[in-house]
């Protein structure tokens, strides 16, 4: 069974394999696109040239990971990719045995750069759990209740960190690989009633701000200049953009900072207040152009293994999209989550990157 | 991998159970954009208005409160920088830890801040402020510049601080001002637009508010998050309050203030021709600048709580018995209803009998001042001689020349004056529930009894005495061009015998001049000659028997010691009016004090 071409695709004739990849070009373009203008919109809300150039290293050090990921051969690298979870692990545990500032443990700091080791695992994760899952032709239990395990343990390494946010993505990154490779619907249901049952044990080891943002999110307008009032805040700043936005730079929210977090987690809201609706209507329609696109991938490929990878980070993607902008924009809880490709953020930037490039080398025509 | 093995793996299913998980976020997805479009273009205006509120503040220029000079130009108020510590409770979030950091920079009580701070914080709106701590020194200032980034929500802005100089002298004439509260909003509601500023509370500072107070400006101003100054986008200049020339006449109020030596009493001297007031004292006075800006409230209790009442103004509030300096217009009254002539004598033994009431009406000399016309019963001040006057004019026949010299009723020098009391028989039912009595007439004859006045009152009846009936409105506000100021007359006076003024003139003289005058101490040939009468109004009245004696042990009871005079009588430059409370003799305390005054103005 051969590929058909893909629309806006290239093929690129390699040399040394002598096989051929096939880019989808537009993919690679929107990724582009999407994190130029997320440099732009840092530098709008920061005002800071510094995170701007920091950001900038970051993109040159994921187009180039994005492209070594595009051209290499997805089959070679199945035993990495299966083994990438121990990885994720090895850091995950790291972030927990160093010392902590502050009330999280999020960071390891390698000199002078830092970066989030939940934020690789939700990618490492779905990769191991989808090379494990296609090791053997025929799926048995045992595979889906090891990788359930590796998730669960990852899940809770990053929740307690704690991480509301993340965790979930990262439990999420487990489960749809599991659920996409088959496993009947009766363990499914039954799964889900086990997971909804553990949900009140979560619930009281939340921590305080956790639950307070949970509250919070129930009754953002009750107390304007308390815990609502990031999420007011950040209406008040999409709702005055209006149609055309205030102009780049020009949004007073965020400017006076108003908005808090401005240059990450709600940089969506400092968008709509400088380029309003239409900026918005045109990033969404980026959005969902390029998961479609991914996801087009993983329905055209012909591996089990490709189309697992490529279903579950297209997914995790979709998440973090969607999680994140209806979290800013107040139809649901403030968890904490960048916006892919725009929010400042190396790590998150550099993984997405990645991502992109692994689901790329998925379209190899053999 | 192998063909069957890609087989296997039905992409349908796959399909279906991709869609399980895409469904919610695709629901999200469509959800947030709804929502973006209900933000930003439905609720769009509201969100923009807000936003704008979020940045925008406007702040208040409060306008320089005029000037108050003399009528010579003399300063007598101006304006004085002052620094004091503003904060705005929108932009603190952890108020207590805010006021523990002031209460170490500042070297002030946490409790004291604390109390200040959460009595005003609550009633505040939105991003307005108010003054925490007033008066930085400059210690606090540099210590507050120094760490203004690590406490959001403070800043120190100068103002000025009213200030009025020398000392006490001015104290009741200029009044205070102090800060506006809810009930001077709810007599005036465009104060609201200048809460933070001061307005006049008593006195001149009061009355011409409005000329002295100006217009605020506004400034529209961008403010971050913080509250942080980030650009000015408009200013409207505040005008300023206009200056206040006063009557006042500087160098003569102060050298009337210090003889008063803190002795309890008042003083008022205006110029007969014109009305104007040269000088006004109410003694003991307090220093308006505890007032202006209060820094220490224990101060402010003190004054307040002070039994002598420093603050009343005794000058134009005060109202006292004016005793024998009613007499000269009794003896006109009784001459122009024609129940006496100039030149008719009346035996005074001492004392006076109504028929029908066994009690005497004494005199204050005990054996009586002997046959007595009306001259001698000025000079003499001698009470039998009105007495019969009173008893023969009938309250009607008395009422109409007190209520034309101005008894009973307002001067109009300010809206704050007291009307004294004119008493007649409607007043006395109304108020005592008892009908008028002759002794209530015969009482009334000698300035006792119900009546009172205030020093002020005396002193423009007095000029009305000085003119020759003619009684001009008194003015606090110098004329701009006092030559050509044409002033306000109120009264106008005829006597069917036009030489009654200069006979009562001359018999007034000889209270000095003569030496049974009752103010012959004072005379001195170098002085102007002054026309005038003493007083000695009593607090209590004396039953029969020589009980002031024991009257007098209680220094409060004693007679109040008066005098009103005007002089020099060729060319009347003044009119004075001194009551001295507790002076017992009008002589000895007043008169010199009124002579002073004359001689001072008229050098």
């Amino acid at each position: 069974m051969q590929n058909k071409p893909l629309s806006f695709s290239v093929d690129i004739k390699l040399r040394k394999t002598n096989s051929k990849i096939n880019f989808d070009f537009s993919i690679i373009l929107t990724v582009i696109v999407l994190s130029l203008f997320g440099l732009a919109m840092i530098y709008s809300a920061s005002g800071s040239t510094m995170l701007l150039y920091k950001q900038g290293i970051y993109f040159l050090i994921g187009m180039m990971l994005m492209f070594i990921a595009a051209i290499s051969n997805f089959r070679k690298m199945e035993p990495i990719y299966l083994n990438g979870v121990w990885v994720g692990f090895f850091f995950l545990i790291l972030v927990l045995i160093l010392p902590n500032s502050g009330t999280t443990n999020r960071w390891i700091n390698i000199g002078f750069i830092g970066f989030q080791p939940s934020e690789l695992m939700r990618f490492l994760l779905p990769i191991s759990a989808a090379a494990y899952l296609s090791r053997n032709p025929q799926i048995k239990f045992s595979d889906w209740l090891v990788v359930a395990i590796t998730t669960l343990i990852a899940f809770l390494l990053v929740f307690f960190q704690p991480d509301f946010g993340t965790s979930a993505i990262v439990l999420l990154s487990g489960l749809v690989p599991i659920v996409l490779s088959g496993m009947p619907w009766p363990y499914i249901f039954y799964s889900f009633l086990a997971g909804l049952a553990v949900l009140p044990f979560l619930w009281m080891s939340l921590l305080d701000y956790q639950r307070e943002r949970v509250f919070t999110f129930f009754s953002p307008d009750t107390d304007i200049l308390g815990s609502g009032w990031n999420i007011a805040q950040s209406k008040i700043a999409i709702g005055s953009g209006q149609f055309l936005g205030k102009g780049f730079s020009e949004g007073s929210q965020s400017q006076l900072d108003f908005i808090p977090e401005s240059h990450t987690d709600f940089i969506f809201a400092v968008i709509v207040e400088e380029f309003g609706f239409l900026g918005a209507l045109i990033l969404f329609l980026l959005y969902a152009f390029l998961i479609h696109r991914l996801l087009f991938v993983a329905r055209m490929s012909n591996s089990k293994f490709a189309k697992l990878v490529a279903g579950t980070l297209s997914i995790i993607l979709a998440a973090y999209v969607t999680l994140n902008i209806s979290m800013v924009v107040g139809i649901f809880p403030v968890v904490g989550m960048p916006l892919p490709f725009i929010s400042q953020g190396g790590t998150a930037l550099v993984v997405n990157m990645i991502t992109i490039g692994i689901i790329l080398s998925l379209r190899r025509i053999n | 991998m192998n063909l069957n093995q890609r087989q296997s793996f039905r992409s349908g299913q796959e399909y279906l159970r991709s869609l399980l998980f895409l469904s919610p976020f695709i629901l999200l997805f469509f959800i947030s954009l709804i929502q973006v479009f209900n933000l930003t273009i439905i609720q769009g205006d509201k969100y923009q208005t807000i936003a704008e509120s979020n940045r925008i503040y406007q702040k208040t220029i409060n306008p320089v409160r005029g000037f108050i000079y003399d009528h010579r130009g003399e300063l007598l108020v101006e304006n004085v920088v002052q620094r004091d510590l503003y904060v705005t409770p929108a932009y603190i979030e952890n108020p207590n830890k805010t006021l523990l950091t002031l209460s170490d920079l500042l070297g002030l009580s946490f409790e004291g801040l604390e109390s200040i701070y959460f009595s005003r914080a609550l009633k505040i709106k939105n991003y307005d402020s108010f003054p925490l701590v007033k008066s930085l020194n400059e210690e606090q200032i540099a210590k507050i510049k120094v760490n203004i980034d690590l406490i959001s929500g403070v800043e120190v802005i100068s103002s000025l601080k009213r200030y009025v100089l020398h000392d006490q002298t001015l104290a009741h004439i200029i009044g205070y001002v102090g800060d506006i509260s809810l009930v001077d909003i709810q007599n005036d509601n465009s104060l609201s637009e200048i809460k933070n500023s001061q307005i006049g509370k008593t006195g001149i500072e009061k009355e011409f508010d409005f000329i002295l107070r100006g217009k605020p400006g506004y400034q529209t101003q961008e403010r971050d998050v913080k509250g942080k100054l980030v650009r000015v986008l408009d200013t409207e200049g505040a005008k300023d309050g206009e200056n206040i020339y006063l009557s006042i006449d500087k160098s003569l109020q102060t050298h009337l203030f210090k003889l008063f030596k803190g002795r309890k009493g008042a003083l008022v001297a205006l110029e007969p021709k014109t009305g104007l007031v040269r000088a006004l004292i109410s003694s003991p006075s307090y220093d308006p600048n505890i007032l202006n800006s209060i820094v220490d409230s224990t101060l402010v209790e003190k004054l307040f709580d002070n039994q002598d009442s420093p603050i009343f103004n005794r000058a134009i509030s005060g109202q006292y018995p004016p005793a024998s300096t009613l007499k000269p217009f009794v003896g006109l009254a009784a001459i122009e209803n024609r129940v006496i002539s100039w030149e008719k004598k009346i035996r005074d033994n001492g004392k006076y009998f109504v028929e029908g009431d066994p009690r005497p009406y004494r005199g204050w000399k005990e054996n009586g001042h002997g046959n007595v016309d009306m001259r001698k019963a000025i000079i003499e001040s001698s009470d039998v001689y009105f007495y019969n006057l009173a008893y023969d004019l009938t309250l009607s026949g008395i009422k109409p020349m007190l209520e034309n010299f101005g008894f009973g009723k307002k001067t109009g020098l300010t809206p704050f004056e007291s009307s004294g009391l004119l008493p007649d028989k409607k007043w006395k039912l109304g108020y005592k529930g008892d009908f008028w009595f002759k002794g209530d007439t015969i009482n009334l004859g000698i300035g006792q009894g119900y009546i009172l006045s205030t020093p002020l009152q005396l002193a423009v009846a007095y000029s009305g005495l000085a003119n020759k009936g003619i009684i001009y409105k008194p003015l606090f506000i110098q004329p701009s061009d006092e030559k050509t100021y044409k002033p306000e007359k109120i009264a106008h006076i005829n006597l069917s015998d036009e030489g009654g003024w200069e006979k009562m003139e001359k018999a007034l003289i000889d209270v000095i001049a003569a030496r049974n005058g009752t103010a012959h101490k004072v005379f001195d040939k170098n002085s102007k000659v002054i026309a005038g009468k003493t007083g000695t109004a009593q607090i209590k009245s004396i039953l029969p028997g020589k009980e002031y004696d024991a009257i007098r042990e209680n220094p409060l009871l004693r007679d109040h010691a008066l005098f009103v005079g005007y002089g020099p009588v060729n060319d009347p430059k003044l009119v004075v009016a001194v009551i001295i409370e507790n002076g017992e003799s009008g002589s000895e305390v007043a008169a010199p004090i009124v002579q002073s005054a004359i001689n001072f103005y008229s050098k």
